[in-house]
């Protein structure tokens, strides 16, 4: 039985997802998900707001597979630090399975097959999932955003570094700027030979001015429409070569169906006899089933493209 | 009058704000050409 914690946006989405592919599910809510029996749960999924740590911690020692699809830095980093006990258990727990972090790793899986080498990863990402999502996205314009950069991390304030992005449409071109976005943490934890990342998010000048005040407008019920774009820079018949993909589709739908598949796919694996390796990974991860997974995205109705001319 | 100076005070500054989020990046440059197409399943 595969456990979605989380009746949100997101959580809902991924737990259709799943029993669209004969999954036995179970939806609980995250005051309940302490109540679930773990040794009836093969696979946890864990997509409420808050912390994640607890509930992945009790659940690994238990046995069962995780995934999160938390995106909140700390979280990550604490989730990132159960690597432990998740080798100890002998079970996988994978992190930040969602829009951004979650296909970006996926995407940068797919666009890096295309080099020889590739050294640099810069991601945008626009748009909101559910109300709980929309909340994260007014806070990360208000901390420290994080980037890798020639063997250290550089910090700069969130809401700094202006650049005009091109997403697919209907979304087009967006202003975005560093946020405390959790991705250059999973990109460089799947990836550690890149040198340069970045991480971006779209943000209007209200969204930068009322960063640091509490949000002065409800955030929308329904989620917004979302977009993702991955830049991979990289070495290919020996010149410096540029591959742009992304995607763009309602936020929800993007997380909940990577959530989803990332479940589905430690299940599947598990029952052919062929288990990912135990610990933690971010998607993108080559012990992973990276294509596999974006192929089970795709048959979902989420629509990957890639940049073909000129930047 | 005070009333009139308080406002305009308020615009000028709400206008500097906005000028120097603005001013501050370095943009982007569109696409010369080209553009999005669907990618075929990695498998």
């Amino acid at each position: 039985m595969i456990v979605v914690a989380g009746t949100g946006l997101v959580g809902t989405h991924a737990a259709d997802q799943l029993r669209r592919r004969g999954h036995e599910v179970r939806s609980v809510s995250h005051n309940t998900v302490n109540e679930v029996d773990p040794v009836l749960t093969e696979v946890v999924l864990l997509a409420h707001a808050g912390d994640h740590v607890r509930t992945a911690r009790r659940f690994l020692e238990a046995g069962c597979h995780v995934v999160s699809v938390s995106d909140d830095t700390k979280d990550v980093l604490a989730l990132l630090d159960l690597h432990g006990e998740a080798l100890a258990a002998g079970r996988t727990l994978i992190v930040g399975a969602a829009c951004s972090p979650g296909l970006s790793g996926l995407l940068v899986s797919y666009l890096g097959a295309k080099f020889e080498s590739f050294d640099e990863v810069h991601i945008a990402v626009h748009g909101t999932g559910g109300p709980e999502c929309a909340r994260q996205h007014h806070d990360v314009l208000s901390g420290t955003a994080l980037g890798w950069h020639e063997d250290d991390w550089l910090r700069r304030p969130a809401g700094s570094g202006r650049e005009l992005c091109w997403f697919p449409e209907p979304i087009g071109s967006r202003d975005c700027y560093r946020g405390d976005l959790a991705d250059p943490l999973l990109v460089k934890h799947a990836f550690p030979h890149v040198a340069r990342i970045s991480a971006r998010t779209s943000a209007t000048r209200r969204d930068r001015l009322t960063a640091r005040l509490p949000m002065l407008t409800p955030p929308r019920a329904g989620g917004d429409m979302g977009a993702l774009r991955i830049e991979v820079r990289g070495v290919r018949e020996g010149q410096r070569a540029v591959e742009v993909a992304g995607t763009a589709h309602p936020m929800a739908q993007i997380a909940g169906s990577v959530a989803a598949s990332a479940a589905h796919e430690l299940r599947r694996q598990a029952h052919f006899g062929t288990p990912i390796a135990p610990g933690v990974l971010a998607l993108g991860d080559a012990s992973l089933p990276n294509n596999d997974i974006l192929d089970d995205i795709m048959q979902t109705g989420i629509r990957i493209q890639a940049f073909y001319g000129v930047h | 009058m005070k009333f009139i100076r308080r406002a305009l005070l308020a615009l000028s500054v709400a206008g500097a704000i906005a000028a120097a989020l603005r001013v501050k990046g370095k943009g982007g440059v569109p696409p010369q050409q080209g553009g999005w197409r669907d990618i075929a399943s990695p498998k």
